[in-house]
């Protein structure tokens, strides 16, 4: 709770520093967006700070969601709530290492991706981050948005009753897109930041069931 | 951060430091090395740019700045010689390189690099992905790989751009050195009858072209795509090729292995004195 309320105020913090220290992006109206429009290099630090945040805030919504342990409704709110943080038809391609050394990928919308990780076929799933969160810098794209990409590391274990039946280590490689949108509150246009598309590549099958 | 994770994170490189020194060195990781899994994967390389980062000597495992405690334990030469594959026999102790030629580029090339502070810019035009992606063309599923490099446009911004496609299947036209294939002189005042039989001739189209026709398979590749003959399904592996520093080609794969020598590793380094688009030639 008390980390839910720190996370939220500095979110708050960090949307005024940000609106502070890019008034160009507030006062202009015009077109002319991509080239005018810049991030400064305090703002980039702060983004790169709330890229882990939003990272983090995905990892704890994949391990509720995934938990069979947890009442539905909180399972569907976690699903929904994850869903926000993605920028409009972010995808995720699988990447699974097949016996032959081969590599086969599976591309699937966002939604559906978490909606078959809540429903596996496992009587209980736990997930586990490593505390590891590689973030690029954000580069600047040609349509005026920030580009940068974070790699976490996740520990899939699924069960059947009290037996490991699969378990296996993926690295994830999340696309961040900071974004000018328009705030209809404020009416003026901030940053904000979004995750997109995520490549996840599987290094090590423990357990095959 | 906290000061708890301040310390474990110091522990960690130390601990590191420690064991890609022992790599380095050739000498097998043993197991009173005690690495958990999160070591392996904070050693890694776990994205292109980090490689880059970590060859300019900018930032240390955790991907903060380097500073001086970082840079006492690890100087920039074993920092550089942890971004080679060190499982490669040419390195490796008691690797199959008998000569020691690739073991002896190597070495020169670190020390270029050390004396003349060389550092590879992010951007630069001389850094070319290879993409091995998998399409399918009539009906089948084929490889064809896809060169793209970056390009600085506007005021700072980046953006990553198709510079060529290689394939069999875009590959179609022949070679033939037995006859000569030609529109004959006279054909203008019939108005081009022979045409017909040369655009009959698909194989060695080329032959009827100008002199200064260059083949392109991008444009080809283009074409297949816009008409729905050819369509991609997605990208196998990619590779980099940094040409990015004068007289040397390092090539760069992602090496997906429980080690702590693992990620985006130089595979191979030559001496190259060819442009962008010649050295693409020289690829298969």
């Amino acid at each position: 709770m008390f980390k839910r309320i720190l996370t939220s105020v500095f979110a708050l913090t960090l949307t005024i520093l940000v609106t502070a220290q890019t008034k160009t992006a507030v006062t202009t109206k015009e077109a002319k967006i991509v080239d005018e429009i810049n991030l400064s290099a305090a703002d980039i630090e702060l983004f790169k700070e709330q890229t882990k945040q939003k990272v983090e805030e995905f990892q704890q919504y994949i391990i509720t969601l995934a938990n069979k342990d947890e009442p539905t409704e909180k399972r569907n709110m976690a699903e929904r709530e994850a869903l926000k943080l993605f920028y409009k038809g972010a995808q995720m391609e699988i990447s699974t290492i097949m016996p032959d050394g081969t590599t086969q990928k599976v591309n699937r919308p966002m939604e559906k991706y978490l909606a078959r990780l809540k429903s596996l076929p496992f009587t209980k799933v736990v997930i586990k981050f490593y505390d590891i969160c590689y973030v690029k810098e954000f580069t600047k794209g040609p349509d005026g948005k920030y580009y940068s990409t974070a790699t976490i590391i996740q520990e899939f274990t699924g069960f059947n009753d009290d037996n490991i039946v699969y378990k296996d280590v993926t690295k994830k490689e999340v696309e961040i897109i900071v974004d000018l949108v328009e705030d209809k509150f404020f009416n003026e246009k901030r940053w904000k930041l979004f995750l997109g598309d995520i490549k996840a590549t599987e290094t090590k099958t423990v357990t095959n069931p | 951060m906290t000061t708890g994770r301040v310390k474990r994170y110091s522990l960690m490189i130390i601990c590191f430091a420690l064991s890609l020194l022992s790599a380095i060195y050739g000498q097998t990781i043993t197991g009173n090395v005690q690495k958990s899994k999160e070591n392996i994967y904070l050693a890694r390389i776990k994205q292109f740019n980090e490689f880059i980062d970590r060859f300019n000597y900018k930032t240390d495992f955790n991907g903060n700045p380097i500073d001086s405690a970082f840079s006492r334990k690890m100087t920039r030469e074993k920092y550089i010689n942890s971004l080679f594959d060190l499982k490669d026999n040419r390195i490796a102790a008691g690797g199959k390189d008998p000569q020691g030629s690739y073991a002896d580029l190597k070495s020169r090339f670190v020390k270029q690099v050390i004396s003349g502070d060389i550092k590879i810019n992010k951007y630069a035009p001389g850094i070319l992905a290879e993409a091995k992606s998998r399409v399918i063309f009539n009906g089948k599923p084929q490889t064809i790989t896809i060169f793209l490099n970056q390009e600085v446009v506007g005021r700072g911004s980046v953006k990553w751009v198709i510079t060529d496609v290689k394939g069999d299947i875009l590959n179609f036209l022949k070679t033939d050195t037995t006859h000569i294939r030609f529109i004959p002189p006279g054909s203008n005042e019939t108005d081009f009858i022979n045409l017909k039989r040369a655009l009959e001739d698909v194989d060695y189209l080329q032959y009827y072209a100008s002199s200064d026709y260059k083949f392109d398979q991008l444009s080809i590749f283009l074409y297949l795509i816009n008409s729905g003959l050819l369509k991609f399904e997605y990208v196998e592996e990619v590779r980099y090729h940094i040409l990015d520093i004068p007289g040397w080609c390092i090539r760069v794969k992602d090496f997906n292995r429980d080690e702590l020598n693992s990620g985006w590793l130089i595979y191979d380094l030559s001496l190259n004195n060819l442009s962008r688009k010649e050295y693409i030639q020289t690829l298969n």
